[in-house]
């Protein structure tokens, strides 16, 4: 608790993007530490700029430490505790997607992974996963293939398609 | 050519003559806008191969009423779901995505599409006879007023976007920071681009659109079943014509603060590179400057849509103007319309009003015209489209993914981008989620070439000078602009607290 009788603020998911941040613009300042002036310049006032203001943020996080105003704690950050499993394996199937993508082309991976998507997250029955998942998948197909010529990476499904119409 | 009564009836008549490219183009705009990593010049440079084979006039007709209708079309997502489908609709779901969560979507779209068609069509009947005026606007920014534009315009996000300032400037400098990543300028050297080859022409636009909006957005919606909160009722509320109408009439209420807000996109727009993100950010920042209610921003406020809305279609025929005026494209859309006007041997800029004036001028009618057929065609759908927040969440996050990550790929072709999406979305998720606006941080990329172009350029022609960055007198103007962007909340919070209260929330 702060010194006002206040809950004090949980902190440490706040500082990802700033130490994030602050880490790209050290990497990138080494990055050009051998090119000629006219190529650093500019980086290296980003990645002053960058430094600047995360030592800014950093030092008002140490002084509301202190203070007892903040607390180390990732707070509600992964969001309700029961259903972080589930979206966990929902990020593991996006990875999957771009992973299959270019093997099972668009609509097929596009298929596979609203099915399972929708099963992980939680739509019942399995039977509307599957007409759902279908239908989207086909609709998408029809939509950006088909009539837009859009040039999403093609699989099997494309393949047949393509050679009976 | 005299643009007299008779000359302006005459072009409007005709445009109005070539419904049927219009129409379609319209629609194919709205869908695409709406549709992230689709902006209008990807949607024209797919159907290049038709505008070709059309004649140079309906070629142009058709592409502006793409172009415009994309505009409007980037609004939509950005309220319901809170993606944006263009960069320019970043500023919308400020407001507008609060709006839906209270379960005010048809109030929401019905203020977008009100501040779009009279935004655009203001600032198009302005151009029209403000064109000679307009065109000079460019001569006076120089490279040295332009980092000053974009930083300036950085800070105003920065300082709105954000609850915390500190917060939104670190995001603003993170977005610059990767932006600057790539090969420089000069001498091609790789920077910052951890040895991948995809990353030598920078941070593909596109994928960090769809990474910071749409991935981390289905993210965070997960946490949740539904996008409206139950408390608000919203599945109770009607959706019917006499409660859209009603929401219409009461968007056209805002007319002045579409006006000026139109306006001020419309100059914006003029400025080579400034483009519709920054005009909408700019309009939002100065309504809520001028606002006697600024606490509600940001909390689902009418004006809030109102204005970068309006700004967003005054663009449009801002980007038109350095081409039709002086020959150079001030945006993608513009560049690809100097493509279409040089296949069919059309001259640009000046000699344009010279050889083909009814062509020059009809440009800026067409798009009045696309505006006002627009009207009969976008109204129906607030009472449709508001119907997507009742979708559970459940479907939506998958559906947001599948079908935006794919649009990641569109632009290069490379499924690195997908990757890119991905690596954007997890950014884009500990941002929301720690009150870091991923606005700031997409401008921050969006900005950083452009920033670092002007930048070496202004340094090049002072002979490595650091004070020629206030050496004009424009430039030194938005200097203090920006150091007062930065400064005045501070001193108006304090001010209001020692005023008293604050107003309620949620206060129109």
């Amino acid at each position: 608790m702060s010194q006002q009788g206040k809950p004090s603020k949980p902190v440490l998911a706040d500082l990802i993007l700033p130490v994030g941040a602050a880490a790209y613009a050290v990497y990138y300042v080494l990055s050009v530490r051998s090119f000629p002036f006219q190529a650093q310049v500019s980086g290296m006032a980003m990645a002053i700029l960058v430094c600047l203001l995360v030592s800014i943020f950093l030092v008002r996080t140490l002084i509301g430490l202190r203070r007892g105003r903040y607390r180390l704690g990732l707070g509600d950050f992964l969001g309700p505790p029961e259903s972080v499993p589930n979206r966990l394996l929902f990020v593991g199937f996006i990875l999957a997607y771009v992973a299959a993508v270019p093997w099972l082309g668009f609509t097929l991976t596009t298929f596979v992974f609203l099915c399972l998507s929708f099963a992980v997250v939680g739509v019942r029955p399995w039977r509307r996963v599957v007409v759902v998942a279908g239908t989207a998948a086909l609709v998408g197909w029809l939509f950006f293939i088909v009539l837009l010529g859009t040039r999403f990476p093609a699989g099997p499904f494309e393949r047949l398609m393509g050679a009976l119409f | 050519m005299e643009l007299d009564a008779a000359t302006l009836a005459g072009l409007f008549l005709h445009a109005f003559s070539l419904w049927y490219v219009i129409v379609p183009a319209v629609l194919i705009g709205i869908v695409m806008g709406a549709i992230p990593g689709f902006a209008a010049h990807n949607t024209i440079i797919i159907l290049l191969p038709l505008t070709l084979a059309f004649d140079v006039e309906t070629a142009l007709v058709f592409m502006v009423a793409l172009y415009c209708a994309s505009h409007l079309g980037g609004g939509v997502p950005a309220i319901l779901v809170n993606i944006p489908g263009t960069g320019g609709a970043a500023a919308t779901t400020l407001d507008g995505y609060p709006m839906t969560k209270k379960g005010e979507a048809q109030k929401a779209l019905a203020l977008s599409f009100v501040a779009s068609v009279l935004g655009g069509l203001i600032s198009s009947v302005v151009t029209l006879f403000a064109l000679p005026y307009l065109s000079r606007v460019g001569y006076y920014v120089h490279s040295v007023e332009m980092v000053v534009v974009m930083l300036f315009g950085l800070a105003l996000i920065a300082s709105i976007a954000a609850q915390d300032m500190l917060k939104g400037l670190i995001a603003g400098a993170f977005g610059l920071m990767l932006g600057s990543m790539g090969a420089d300028h000069i001498y091609a050297a790789p920077r910052g681009t951890f040895g991948l080859l995809e990353l030598f022409d920078g941070v593909p636009l596109v994928p960090a659109l769809i990474g910071l909006f749409a991935i981390s957005e289905a993210l965070v919606m997960l946490e949740e079943t539904s996008i409206v909160r139950a408390e608000d009722g919203a599945g109770a509320r009607p959706v019917d014509w006499p409660a859209t109408l009603r929401n219409v009439a009461y968007a056209c209420t805002k007319w002045w603060h579409i006006t000026w807000c139109s306006l001020l996109g419309l100059v914006i727009g003029v400025i080579p590179g400034a483009g519709a993100s920054i005009a909408a950010f700019v309009a939002y920042q100065q309504s809520l400057f001028f606002s006697k209610t600024p606490e509600a921003y940001g909390r689902g406020h009418p004006e809030g849509v109102v204005a970068p809305e309006a700004a967003n279609n005054g663009v449009t025929t801002g980007t038109l103007v350095p081409l039709l005026a002086i020959g150079v494209p001030g945006g993608s859309t513009a560049a690809v319309m100097m493509v279409v006007l040089q296949f069919h041997g059309f001259p640009f800029g000046p000699r344009l009003f010279v050889e083909a004036p009814g062509l020059a001028y009809g440009v800026i009618v067409a798009m009045a015209v696309s505006y006002v057929l627009m009207i009969p065609m976008i109204f129906p759908m607030v009472r449709y489209l508001s119907k997507v927040t009742v979708v559970s969440t459940l479907y939506l996050a998958p559906l947001i993914v599948a079908f935006t990550l794919v649009g990641a790929f569109v632009p290069r072709g490379f499924v690195f981008d997908i990757g890119i999406a991905i690596a954007f979305g997890l950014i884009g998720y500990v941002a929301r989620k720690t009150g870091y606006h991923v606005a700031a941080i997409l401008i921050g990329v969006i900005l950083g070439p452009l920033i670092e172009r002007s930048f070496i350029l202004a340094m090049r022609i002072s002979g490595n000078d650091p004070f020629v960055m206030f050496s004009s007198a424009i430039g030194n103007v938005l200097w203090v602009l920006l150091v007062l962007t930065l400064v005045m909340p501070y001193v108006l919070k304090r001010l209001r607290e020692r005023s008293g209260p604050p107003a309620a929330e949620g206060a129109e």
